[in-house]
């Protein structure tokens, strides 16, 4: 009898979380340059049971880590002489919204693009139709990289 | 610092007394100065100064003060972590250490000096000794120096992160801080996060057991706000509330000081009480010292507790909501027709191309609010890594290139309508008095359940369909027969009904497993030991409310019964609906056919009804009708409950 409820109890935790473990919970690393990659992955996914549990205690996998600035360094970089290294991380780490708020012509990360490119308030909308209007130059394919990005958009916003 | 003048041999004297005191302290000078400084420490019983606590996190432990950090390289006395005396004696002879090299401000083996690693302790001690910096070994703090410049510490924020929709357990929540710069962007600024490192083989079970017995190290970090937002917002799903602090910006840089000290060490995470939200409190009170947040009344600490107590200390100025991006995809969808909906899905499967809706005839504004939702869900469905990244990029690519031609409609759509703040919901704990009638007898009841929320309980400040309770314990005494008895303790009782509809799909799920009385035959009851486990479907609508339909699983252990357990498998429906902001009725139906064991008795259909009144944030008000059918039973019970939040 008791072994029966032992293993309804295991059935009960440990089935979920073998799904869990072959699904993923694979942390995704920041790598890559382009749409996509910037996916700050830490939890796994599937599995509702696990999913509860890290909920709560909000765990993490990897090294904790004092991340003040993150690497651009193994993507190619923009082209432009004034480097801007703050930019170019941020446009690398948001490059999935920043698209967003482009095609759209408006939003948080594009107002914090142009705040990192000094475009003055009065600027701004002027600033933000173009960028939408020019969308496809910025992004002109699925593969397109984070360096083209910001070669497009300071050529496009003559700031560059 | 040494100035080669060409001034001619007469000045020598001049020149020497002019190089004395600006020559850093050699041997025998230093080894004075520091017992100077050590003495007048001691003096003045610094150690017991409640700054020096607060940067050493020393607690009043079972027998005397210890440090709460367990890293033994936060100290620099060797029993530094239970003697505040010689840390702080240690910390000042750090400071009189050489630097191996004085550029990079590197100490002994490669670790930076210990006045780059310590920059509070140092600023603190310097200002209460009155330390003269001339009189110590020169030191550049590279590092240090550059993150402190790239922070640029001016305000600070306490985010709060609500719940996720199916995760009951997330409904205690997350808290971390947010430093803000002169960016006027919070995307900008730094968050800092307390979290603990686990394994990721560890199965669900291992995780509770070394989550709650401190066996996960726990580590500050720093990292863009950005990756914060993303993280919360659109992997999780799960709403911000960002607290802004009145903390004046020398407040804030203190606290980025004390936050550089902790930066790579460890403390034992236990998830009752020293968790993520109870370890910032250090952080808030090294910035305002006269603030008194760490002192802990209960045996443990709920990330919404932190957030009231913040709220009492008066550190908050306002908060600032900041929806998921499932929640703004709902609002979204919520203003299209079901036609268009429908569109919106097409697009997303990719059978409707994004260029041939543009060519449609429909108004501008659904095209463009069609390709919003298309776009962002489809974002979310990457980010649930429901879709590969090569699709992902393409998709996302196709429908933003379409939006691009499409400017901004005129009229602005009606904003998302926020959420009540969490810490108006009410307590964690309640206590409850009932009275009720089963078959013509009459009882009373009295009930504790430390923590969280059920259904029924009012519903401000938490996700609707969620609840999970811990340990709910009821005692009931029926005066006729004067039998008191153990009516039920739930050792967990999680529901998750999470609705579903065109776009999100989620899958809901329970389970419950404690101890309860149960009606064997006609006034006899048996205790009952039972886990039930379920999974099914809710939807919502205007009409019937937030409905669901589960299958359901039951063991049930007991001698009363043949072969001393009973297992079933069945089915519940039910619908939760909110009849008025403060009255919610709960109706269920459950059937349960016995499978193995005592299958006879195995056998159980259940209807309830249930009504939940709110009285205010600390009490409410429970009727109960049950009625249980089984082959020896037929059982109705009406219950009335007054409860109490605390």
């Amino acid at each position: 009898m008791k072994k029966l409820l032992l293993i309804a109890l295991m059935v009960v935790f440990i089935a979920p979380t073998a799904f869990a473990a072959g699904a993923g919970g694979v942390a995704r690393q920041n790598t890559g340059c382009g749409l996509g990659t910037a996916l700050f992955g830490t939890n796994a996914d599937g599995s509702s049971v696990l999913q509860a549990f890290q909920a709560t205690t909000n765990g993490t996998f990897g090294n904790q880590t004092f991340g003040i600035s993150s690497g651009t360094s193994e993507c190619e970089q923009p082209k432009k002489f004034v480097q801007n290294e703050r930019l170019n991380e941020f446009v690398r780490a948001n490059l999935d919204d920043l698209a967003k708020n482009i095609a759209f012509g408006k939003g948080e990360t594009l107002n914090t693009l142009a705040e990192l490119m000094d475009v003055p308030q009065a600027e701004r909308e002027r600033f933000n139709r173009r960028l939408q209007v020019h969308f496809r130059d910025i992004f002109p394919d699925a593969k397109v990289e984070y360096a083209h990005v910001v070669d497009t958009i300071l050529s496009v916003s003559s700031r560059g | 610092m040494h100035r080669r003048h060409a001034y001619p041999l007469l000045l020598f004297p001049f020149l020497l007394a002019l190089l004395l005191p600006a020559a850093p302290a050699t041997g025998a000078e230093a080894g004075d100065y520091l017992r100077e400084l050590q003495a007048s420490a001691g003096e003045r019983k610094l150690h017991d100064d409640r700054y020096w606590d607060i940067l050493l996190h020393y607690r009043k432990g079972w027998f005397e003060r210890e440090s709460l950090i367990d890293d033994r390289r936060f100290f620099l006395a060797p029993t530094g972590k239970k003697d505040p005396a010689s840390e702080l004696a240690a910390t000042l002879a750090g400071f009189f250490q050489e630097p191996a090299r004085k550029e990079t401000g590197n100490g002994e083996e490669g670790q930076p000096h210990p006045r780059c690693r310590f920059p509070a302790r140092f600023e603190w001690l310097k200002r209460r000794l009155s330390i003269d910096t001339s009189r110590l070994p020169e030191v550049s703090c590279g590092d240090f120096d550059n993150a402190l410049r790239q922070i640029n510490p001016k305000s600070a924020s306490l985010i709060f992160a609500s719940a996720h929709m199916n995760a009951p357990a997330s409904m205690f929540g997350h808290t971390f801080l947010r430093v803000d710069s002169a960016y006027r962007s919070p995307l900008l600024s730094y968050a800092v996060n307390y979290a603990a490192t686990i394994n990721r083989r560890d199965n669900g079970l291992v995780y509770a057991f070394k989550g709650i017995f401190g066996f996960y190290p726990g580590y500050y970090s720093i990292l863009p706000y950005y990756e914060k937002v993303k993280e919360y917002g659109n992997m999780d799903q799960r709403d911000l509330w960002e607290y802004r602090l009145n903390l004046t910006e020398e407040e804030v840089r203190r606290m980025v000081l004390h936050i550089w000290e902790l930066q790579g060490i460890y403390s034992d995470y236990f998830f009752f009480d020293e968790n993520c939200s109870y370890n910032l409190l250090f952080l808030l009170e090294a910035a305002r010292p006269a603030v008194s947040l760490t002192d802990r009344k209960g045996a443990w600490v709920i990330p919404i507790d932190t957030l009231k107590s913040v709220l009492k200390a008066n550190l908050v100025e306002d908060a600032v909501f900041r929806p998921s991006q499932a929640r703004q995809i709902r609002h979204e969808a919520s203003l299209l027709d079901d036609e268009k909906r429908g569109i919106t899905r097409a697009v997303i499967d990719g059978t409707l191309p994004p260029e041939n809706l543009l060519a449609r005839d429909i108004p501008r504004e659904d095209k463009v609010r069609i390709l919003d939702i298309a776009s962002e869900y489809t974002q979310l469905r990457y980010a649930q890594k429901k879709l590969p990244q090569e699709a992902f990029q393409k998709r996302f690519v196709g429908m933003l290139g379409a939006r691009s031609r499409m400017e901004e409609p005129a009229d602005p759509a009606p904003p998302l309508p926020m959420p009540d703040r969490a810490e108006n919901g009410h307590a964690a704990s309640r206590v409850s008095l009932s009275a009720g009638v089963r078959d013509r007898e009459v009882f009373q009841e009295i009930s504790y359940r430390p923590a969280y929320h059920e259904l029924l309980d009012p519903g401000p400040g938490f996700t609707e369909g969620s609840q999970i309770e811990f340990a709910s314990t009821s005692l009931r005494y029926y005066p006729k027969d004067e039998r008191l008895r153990l009516q039920r303790l739930d050792v967990i009782n999680i529901f998750s009904a999470a609705p579903r509809d065109e776009f999100f799909r989620p899958v809901s799920w329970k389970i419950r497993t404690g101890i309860a009385a149960k009606a064997f035959a006609s006034g006899k009851d048996g205790t009952v030991y039972t886990l039930s486990p379920g999974g099914g479907f809710a939807w919502k609508n205007r009409f019937s409310g937030l409905t669901y339909l589960l299958l359901e699983t039951e063991l049930n252990y007991s001698r009363g019964y043949e072969k001393e357990y009973a297992a079933g498998v069945g089915l519940s429906m039910g619908t939760l609906k909110a009849i008025t902001d403060s009255w919610k009725i709960l109706a269920q139906g459950r059937y349960i056919a016995g499978v193995l064991g005592d299958t006879r008795r195995g056998q159980e259909f259940s209807a309830t009804l249930r009504q939940g009144v709110r009285l205010s944030r600390y009490g409410s008000l429970f009727f109960d009708l049950e009625r249980i059918v089984s082959p020896d039973v037929r059982d109705t019970e009406a219950k009335g409950s007054w409860n109490y939040y605390f």
